[in-house]
């Protein structure tokens, strides 16, 4: 059942023919995803893409704005679904959501408190409430919460919600965590320090991540791998297998190969940037 | 600061009232019309005496609240229904926004044509202009929810009742409450319209009776009961929106 179809798919794939074991067992494939956006006049948005997503990997995408790299993203989440082409995940629990998916902004319920808001990612499982506040507590703490519990978000700042958002995502303990420019909003300080707590979270866990980034910086300190597309209708570019050791230090930042490979990506974006506009 | 503004707030309306007594005390105004303020108070509390001013206050408010109520229930329910549902929608938007403009007290005639004289047509008048007005802010919110609410509720996979609970009931309190107090001050102006023409014992009619009968000072002293029941009756509509609507910033609060 996973051929032919040209919507999004979540298929059960029960066994892998993978056996041996270091090799990355894929987590969900993009297969020939194109999208087209009709209104007046048709617009593309992504032309062929095709990419896997390995298991417990950290991927980060990057391309110029408008490359459909959200797109690509909300397709994953089941939000949008392609023109052509499948997105194929394979479903390895029956217990945990295939994916969650942090926004930018607008996702943080300004009616409910802190803890609610964070509660919402356990609205569709089965648990029983006091295991669901106890799941949620745990997260709340591990994103320094905790104090505001009760608080509405109106009273507190745009690093925070965006904290809530992640606890928000993770409480669910999703197959795969998607991030659409999480970050994006925040100022340059702030960016940093979240960028950090992030690398902290993950770092250690072997969770499969897509982050969608325009920054370089972002995608070379916190990825595994950079997916980099080109501009509209956005293609993969290439693939980049980031070197770095985990658990990563944020001073990685100051390396001569973080800063040859930030180049290198770079230039292959820039060559991509206006191939088609 | 504030506390000036109070000040400010309570002086601006007794000083002119005084001006209004003191005018009135030297001939300066005719007080056939324009009876001093101290003798519309007298009279005030000699209707309250009497028992007259509660009981038509009792009587309008009692027609008031039924058709205010009626009306915004279903308004509200439509409103939200039709931004919903894009074919409910397209098939009554055209119809509702054209009845929309026809002035409420106009089909009053046609009411009483087909009801009588009875509590029916007037409560019938509040509803309907209750109605419009919960129906047009409450279609108007339900499509403003900012895309990234109901982005964010489908991507957590949230259920239709979840959705409509958790989410867009809501987003569109706040509106709802803007609308409830501007439904408030537009049904004692049809409820008291109503009453103006179809007499009865309400505090309308006993504002037009007041005037029939050159009863000046009782005349003024209804037109001061419909102006604090309309504010009464807002007021606690914002109170309720507080409670409400805890987590509406408190910017919301005018600037000092």
């Amino acid at each position: 059942m996973t051929t032919a179809h040209t919507n999004t798919m979540h298929t059960e794939v029960g066994s892998l023919e993978v056996t041996d074991s270091s090799a990355r067992q894929i987590k969900a494939t993009i297969r020939d995803v194109s999208k087209v956006y009709r209104g007046r006049t048709q617009v593309p948005a992504l032309d062929n893409v095709d990419a896997h997503i390995y298991d417990g990997e950290f991927l980060t995408i990057v391309g110029p704005s408008g490359c459909g790299k959200s797109t690509l993203l909300r397709m994953i989440n089941g939000l949008q679904r392609p023109s052509e082409g499948a997105v194929e995940i394979s479903k390895s629990s029956t217990d945990r959501p295939l994916t969650s998916m942090v926004f930018q902004d607008y996702s943080v319920y300004p009616w409910m408190n802190v803890f609610d808001n964070v509660s919402l990612g356990l609205a569709r499982s089965g648990l029983p409430k006091p295991e669901k506040h106890s799941r949620v507590r745990v997260w709340l703490d591990r994103l320094d919460l905790g104090k505001f519990e009760s608080a509405y978000p109106s009273e507190l700042s745009g690093g925070m919600l965006q904290r809530v958002a992640i606890a928000r995502a993770l409480v669910a303990e999703p197959e795969i965590l998607l991030m659409d420019e999480p970050f994006a909003a925040l100022d340059a300080q702030l960016r940093r320090r979240l960028q950090e707590e992030l690398l902290e979270i993950v770092g250690d866990a072997g969770r499969t991540v897509v982050f969608v980034t325009h920054s370089l910086e972002e995608a070379i300190l916190l990825g595994d791998r950079v997916l980099v597309m080109s501009a509209r209708p956005g293609r993969i570019v290439d693939s980049v297998d980031i070197p770095f050791d985990r658990p990563r230090d944020p001073e990685l930042r100051k390396s001569p190969e973080f800063r040859d490979l930030e180049e290198r990506l770079w230039l292959m974006l820039k060559e991509h940037a206006t191939a088609t506009a | 600061m504030s506390r000036q503004n109070t000040v400010l707030a309570i002086a601006t309306p007794v000083f002119f009232l005084v001006l209004w007594e003191l005018a009135a005390l030297l001939g300066l105004i005719d007080t056939r019309f324009f009876p001093a303020p101290s003798s519309i108070a007298r009279t005030g509390v000699n209707l309250v005496q009497d028992g007259v001013l509660l009981e038509s206050l009792a009587v309008t408010l009692r027609t008031l609240m039924v058709g205010l109520i009626v009306g915004n229930v279903i308004g509200t329910v439509v409103g939200v229904s039709m931004g919903l549902i894009r074919p409910l929608r397209a098939s009554l938007d055209p119809l509702l926004s054209g009845l929309y403009t026809v002035p409420k007290l106009a089909i009053l005639p046609l009411l009483l044509l087909m009801l009588g004289l009875g509590e029916m047509p007037r409560v019938i008048v509040v509803a309907i202009g209750s109605f419009f007005i919960a129906w047009i802010s409450m279609i108007e919110a339900t499509m403003g929810i900012a895309h990234g609410y109901l982005e964010t509720a489908e991507s957590l996979e949230l259920t239709r009742s979840q959705r409509l609970r958790l989410v867009i009931f809501p987003a569109v309190l706040p509106e709802y409450f803007v609308g409830l107090r501007i439904a408030v001050g537009n049904a004692v102006l049809l409820i008291v319209g109503v009453e103006f023409v179809m007499g009865g014992s309400g505090i309308g009619s006993m504002i037009w009776n007041s005037w029939q009968i050159f009863a000046t000072e009782r005349m003024y002293a209804g037109i001061v009961c419909v102006g604090l029941l309309g504010y009464v009756l807002t007021k606690l509509v914002k109170m309720i929106a507080r409670v409400a609507v805890p987590w509406s910033p408190k910017s919301t609060s005018r600037r000092r």
